[in-house]
């Protein structure tokens, strides 16, 4: 999958699923106590997955937490609904045997088609995952998780019995009986996040993609290299404030910071940065003190809506320019996500999106009559 | 209270359950026939279905979600192994389930039967300390089930901390799920009766159970009987089915499974009923409880054989000593599940109309 030439490809954007009650704005200090997120509405999240499937969109990241439902039954019952749509679930290691993980993921596979790519996260907030029994620190969190994804990668690539002695799983004789079903692949796709050197190296190493937050493309280039190097693939987690002109775009992203309550949502955002053992939740923070860090890539939402707000703001041109700087730099994929969450993924749908694909077929075109130059001009030397 | 009666439905499209191999068997599953396996269900008076955990099988947790957005009122009793994930995550996919399926959620514990099995899961403790375990494993679940506040919890096995979930419980009936906890040993006893709604154990006669079972219900708890069933139109059919399946299985698998299984095994339960089967000098228990397949199909194969007026009245029987809850399997189960509800269950609630009747006349 995770060709040498992905500059070929066309683009792959996810959104993240909303919840119920989360269909505006809402700031990081309200999320915990919003009680109607914790209950599944499959009404109105299989119309989110339809929209998404109308849009263009290739899957949605059910998000993991104890605000939350479980992801991998809402997946459940969210993929029986739809057709397309596939779902990006995110786990971390440290909750399930991954005898047992491998085996739900499996037995959801055979549900909805195998349309399931797994986003393992190694965690951002100490307290939360002590809330789950789990007491590791960052660094041991990712030598766990290493060793998790290598019992679990042993299940679908492994032809017998699985058997493991790691520091943190040990595995004797290990078989299931219902295999990963999914045209073309025997495993899912796994989307590594994180913005430290060892959520990287455990991209490389057990991962199909890396996935960060959004910086300058530069600043992008530098820090993916290794894993493009790898054959990993490269994606970013990003936000987007599309609309017709970039004054409305910017007076989009001006009101979401305006409201009511700022300092109280202000203090919010404080309490959790300060308490997150995250490299790149850290990193987000420290670059809200840079309002643009390109002329599309704002952070002035980061403090109140969370590390995941960095924002591409423009008109449906400029933000499909500012996408396309990053897949010229080896990215691609992208988890997106907006406000209001509908709105935006429809009108991302609808007016970036078809730029998109002119441009990469435009590229395509170029890269296509410059190898076929570079082939005649050896031809005739 | 009216006897209620679940069935399993981790075997649909086995026609002889644990008659193949664990190695041959496929993992992969129709959901339509299990659809239709619980539609048969609703109708046949069965409250709750038992998803079955194991390595042969598909994960019954994310199953029952499936299986309960295409039906309407029947009960999944979801098995769980504690030691397979963490308590917290545990309460957060019940629950899930429950508000996708308005709660019709039970849960099954079980500590577990077969080491090798556990050690595929990564989990190698022995007997004793999977029960110390359950313990624990239980009293977080119930913690987050009981409680307004944050769940703190310090044991050997597990340590949660401030640990809140923001997805209840969903039930237009309860605030938590019933739980059912299976085994024969006095540890399953004991911790049954500290957490659990109901206490599984595999059938022996009335007379046996009758010393067992009323400490067991004073201490407020039900127990329930794990056991197979094979009704005919008369005595003389179901005895000439049952020993027929014996042969046929006797040809397909010269080594007795349940022999082989129960070397392995460190269940008590599954012990002492292969035990009792081999002790007994026929292999019937009773007029009606057959021992006969259990060495080939192991010790859930213990069966209840007759016409159904018999196996009425040994329900009935079962009763009076205290029982108060069924879990059936059958060969094969749909066609035995549909003659049961037909065929037996009508002449149950008559029994226990009268029963109910006779008791008001005493009292």
């Amino acid at each position: 999958m995770s060709s040498a030439t992905p500059g070929n490809r066309p683009l792959r954007f996810h959104w993240r699923l909303p919840y119920a009650g989360e269909t505006s704005a809402l700031a990081m200090a309200d999320q915990s106590s919003a009680a109607a997120i914790g209950l599944p509405d499959p009404d109105l999240q299989t119309s989110f997955c339809r929209c998404a499937e109308e849009s263009g969109i290739d899957s949605l990241l059910v998000d993991f937490g104890f605000a939350k439902p479980d992801p991998m039954l809402l997946a459940a019952i969210l993929g029986r609904a739809t057709k397309k749509i596939k779902f990006i679930l995110a786990y971390r290691s440290g909750l399930f045997s991954p005898t047992m993980f491998v085996q739900q993921i499996n037995t959801l596979s055979a549900l909805i088609q195998g349309r399931i790519l797994l986003n393992i996260v190694a965690g951002y907030s100490p307290e939360e995952q002590r809330a789950y029994g789990d007491f590791l620190s960052h660094d041991e969190r990712y030598e766990r998780t290493d060793e998790f994804l290598a019992v679990c990668r042993s299940f679908w690539e492994g032809d017998g019995e699985v058997n493991y002695s790691g520091k943190h799983y040990r595995i004797e004789k290990g078989s299931l009986k219902t295999p990963f079903a999914a045209p073309e692949r025997k495993f899912p796709e796994i989307i590594i996040g994180g913005g430290s050197i060892a959520a990287q190296q455990l991209a490389i190493r057990q991962g199909t993609c890396w996935m960060q937050l959004a910086d300058a493309p530069e600043k992008i280039q530098q820090s993916c290299s290794a894993a493009l190097a790898k054959g990993i693939e490269a994606g970013l987690r990003v936000c987007l404030i599309a609309r017709p002109t970039r004054e409305e775009a910017l007076q989009a992203a001006q009101a979401l910071i305006a409201e009511n309550d700022y300092s109280r949502k202000l203090a919010g955002g404080r309490e959790f940065f300060a308490r997150t053992d995250s490299v790149s939740f850290k990193k987000a923070y420290r670059l809200g003190d840079t309002e643009w860090l390109t002329p599309t890539l704002w952070t002035g939402a980061v403090r109140v809506q969370g590390p995941t707000a960095i924002a591409l703001v423009g008109s449906p041109e400029e933000v499909a320019s500012a996408i396309l700087d990053y897949k010229t730099i080896g990215i691609s994929q992208f988890i997106l996500s907006g406000w209001p969450k509908l709105d935006e993924m429809a009108y991302f749908g609808r007016a970036v999106l078809p730029i998109i694909r002119q441009k990469e077929q435009e590229m395509a075109c170029e890269t296509g009559v410059a190898q076929q130059a570079a082939a005649e001009a050896g031809y005739k030397n | 209270m009216s006897l209620r009666f679940h069935w399993s439905l981790s075997q649909v499209g086995d026609k002889f359950r644990r008659a193949n191999a664990t190695a041959d068997m496929k993992g992969l599953f129709s959901l339509e026939t299990q659809v239709e396996f619980c539609r048969a269900a609703e109708q046949s008076g069965i409250e709750s279905l038992l998803m079955a955990f194991g390595f042969t099988r598909p994960d019954p947790m994310a199953l029952s979600a499936a299986l309960g957005m295409q039906t309407d009122k029947i009960k999944f009793m979801i098995a769980c192994r504690p030691g397979v994930m963490s308590p917290t995550v545990f309460v957060q996919q019940i629950n899930t389930v429950s508000a996708l399926t308005n709660g019709r959620v039970h849960i099954n514990i079980v500590t577990g039967h077969s080491p090798h099995e556990l050690r595929y899961y990564g989990d190698f403790l022995e007997h004793d300390q999977r029960y110390e375990r359950t313990d624990e494993f239980l009293g977080v679940c119930r913690a987050f089930w009981g409680c307004e506040g944050e769940v703190n919890f310090r044991g050997k096995h597990y340590e949660v901390q401030n640990g809140r979930l923001n997805t209840p419980f969903v039930s237009s009936e309860r605030s938590s799920p019933e739980i059912f906890l299976g085994g024969n040993s006095e540890l399953a006893e004991q911790l049954a009766i500290k957490h659990a709604h109901c206490l599984w154990r595999f059938a022996d006669t009335p007379g046996n159970l009758s010393s067992r079972v009323p400490r067991i219900t004073e201490s407020g708890i039900e127990v329930g009987l794990l056991v197979s069933i094979m009704v005919r139109p008369t005595r003389e059919a179901a005895v000439r089915d049952a020993y027929a399946m014996v042969q046929s299985l006797a040809a397909r698998q010269p080594q007795a499974f349940g022999k082989q299984f129960a070397q392995k095994t460190d269940s008590v339960a599954y012990r002492s009923t292969l035990e009792l089967a081999e002790k007994s000098e026929s292999d019937w228990l009773t007029p009606w409880l057959w021992t006969g397949a259990i060495p080939h199909l192991g010790a859930p194969a213990i069966a209840l054989v007759g016409g159904p007026e018999e196996i009425a009245s040994a329900l009935m029987e079962y009763k009076r000593v205290g029982i108060s809850q069924f879990l059936f399997m059958g060969w094969p189960d749909l066609d035995e599940m549909r003659y049961f509800g037909q065929e037996v269950l009508p002449l149950v609630r008559e029994k226990e109309q009268t029963l109910d009747m006779v008791q008001q006349v005493r009292a």
